[in-house]
């Protein structure tokens, strides 16, 4: 099979060949090696890649095919991991200069589960230094960029995750979401990302984080590949209090069943209040589409999320808590943006961050309310598309809103709420703007309830504006070069 | 609502904090900005009774 078939196939669409040997995990990994050799330059998605050592596991996943053990959906499956997530015996960076030598001598639970289910990991991707800021623009391993316009950002902090799986690099990232990290380059993107529900996933491994909200969930380039990386990485993890033990439901359970009867949320106030039209425009569509397929939509109120903005309060003297021993140490290591936004935690009083913790439950009660009434809410999964790498600021409504660095805030203000709320939230794909670029929709479903989230998000893709398009330079370096 | 550098210097010295050049405390400043409007927007908010009791429905909570 030519190699640009082999990269632009789903994890669904591959996983039966391999179980048939139809496809090899050798000849996968050296096509998806390949596409990284020829796109890394443009994309720096990267900051480390590993040939030698996925040629290797591609070997050794071959042969236990051969000998008959079949792992599962992502046996042979090229996937990247987010370089703050542990990888033994692999440097692992936050992104950082502080942490540009460091070599963990154990892999994460969820690297531990991916290696196990058969995945074969590619390298170790870019993001904002360490995984603080959504522009994914690295000052010490420089700029990851859109693989839909060079020139713009991929999103952050997953940033080099979103590029490669967008840009048939990778099949599938693992990624980590603390206010949209996830969910954000997905949407910037133009392909799918999950935060599931707190607790449901270990974040044992993943590095320099804050003990609330923080998140390890998959992009792919499809929801049931989505559903599929889920299915490998969730679960009890008796080391991580974070998670809980609940069962683990089949998450592709749901997929394909009719949306007929279900009911939507649609905020009335927050999501939609600071919006850019061709986003609101294309939000609306997608909303007027779940319809179409039979769901019912009711308008729902938010009034406690006025209040929203107070949840970084907590965020802030966390980060300074994290930070503090590196601060100490390596202070000169760190880029101004980071340093800046993470010192002005000290000033944070108790009495605000403990107000900041009775915001999060108030904000917790409302949607756990409003989600008695409907199965899901639906809202935008950013304000805006993906802005130019260079820009400092965007421009909405006649405000100017930092985009990098202290007072930077806006950009995930759609998406930081269920990292406070812990609710499973995903970013798919529902069209592009004018000028090229993604846009996405967001789902918030009930807790645990991951699989009802799956089949919305599944049925919508099958009717989306954005479904079978792909990035122009996917295939610029193929003769059979096609976008669709 | 802002905070003098006199007062941010301060604070950094008491709390053994990490110390801030006058220049740099206005490179943290667009973020003790937003900290402080945030928390100017609580003032009116009464979050005394934030607590689970606010969960129950009339049908579930029964009468005292």
């Amino acid at each position: 099979m030519a190699d640009a078939a082999l990269v632009t196939m789903t994890i669904a669409e591959l996983a039966p060949k391999i179980k048939a040997k139809a496809i090899s995990p050798v000849e996968l990994t050296d096509a998806v090696l390949a596409q990284v050799d020829r796109l890394q330059p443009s994309l720096n998605s990267f900051i480390t890649i590993l040939p030698e050592q996925a040629r290797r596991q591609a070997r050794e996943q071959e042969a236990a095919l051969m000998r008959g053990e079949y792992r599962g959906p992502l046996h042979g499956i090229p996937i990247g991991i987010k370089d703050n997530i542990a990888t033994a015996g692999i440097r692992t960076t936050v992104g950082s200069k502080v942490f540009t030598d460091y070599v963990p001598e154990e892999d994460a639970y969820v690297v531990s589960r991916c290696k196990e289910a058969g995945a074969i990991m590619i390298g170790k991707e870019n993001l904002e230094e360490f995984a603080a800021g959504s522009t994914s623009n690295n000052l010490h391993y420089g700029a990851v960029h859109n693989p839909w316009n060079l020139d713009h950002i991929p999103g952050g902090s997953s940033g080099g995750g979103g590029a490669n799986v967008a840009a048939c690099v990778t099949f599938a990232s693992l990624g980590t979401d603390l206010g949209g990290s996830v969910r954000g380059p997905a949407n910037f993107c133009g392909v799918v990302g999950l935060k599931q529900t707190y607790g449901r996933v270990s974040q044992r491994g993943l590095l320099v984080t804050s003990f609330n909200g923080d998140h390890i969930g998959p992009i792919t380039r499809s929801v049931r590949d989505s559903a599929l990386i889920l299915q490998a990485i969730a679960g009890y993890d008796p080391l991580d209090p974070s998670t809980v033990p609940v069962l683990v439901p089949d998450f592709s359970a749901l997929l394909g069943q009719e949306l007929r009867g279900l009911k939507m949320g649609i905020p009335s106030n927050y999501y939609f209040d600071i919006i850019d039209p061709e986003v609101e425009t294309a939000v609306r569509q997608a909303i007027a589409a779940l319809e179409a397929l039979g769901v019912e939509a009711r308008e729902v109120a938010l009034p406690s999320m006025q209040y929203a903005g107070a949840l970084r309060i907590a965020g802030m003297a966390d980060s300074l808590v994290t930070h503090e021993p590196y601060l100490a140490t390596h202070r000169r290591d760190y880029g101004p943006t980071v340093l800046y936004r993470t010192l002005a935690g000290q000033f944070v009083l108790g009495r605000d961050y403990a107000k900041s913790l009775k915001v999060q439950r108030l904000i917790k009660e409302e949607y756990a309310r409003v989600l008695q009434d409907v199965d899901f809410l639906v809202t935008p999964a950013a304000p805006v598309a993906a802005w130019r790498i260079d820009m400092a600021t965007v421009v909405l409504g006649g405000t100017a809103y930092p985009v990098r660095g202290p007072g930077a805030g806006m950009t995930a203000r759609c998406t930081s709420p269920s990292n406070a709320t812990g609710l499973p939230a995903m970013s798919i794909p529902c069209g592009f703007t004018r000028a090229g670029l993604p846009i996405g929709l967001q789902l918030i479903g009930r807790p645990f309830d991951e699989a009802r989230l799956f089949q919305v998000a599944h049925g919508y893709e099958a009717v989306s504006p954005s479904r079978q398009r792909r990035p122009t330079l996917v295939d610029a370096g193929y003769k059979t070069g096609s976008t669709a | 609502m802002t905070i003098p550098n006199e007062t941010l210097q301060a604070m950094i010295r008491s709390y053994h904090g990490f110390a801030l050049t006058d220049d740099e405390l206005e490179l943290v400043r667009p973020e003790l900005e937003n900290y402080l409007q945030e928390v100017e927007k609580l003032r009116d908010l009464d979050l005394a009774s934030v607590m689970s009791g606010r969960l129950l429905r009339a049908q579930e909570g029964g009468e005292s």
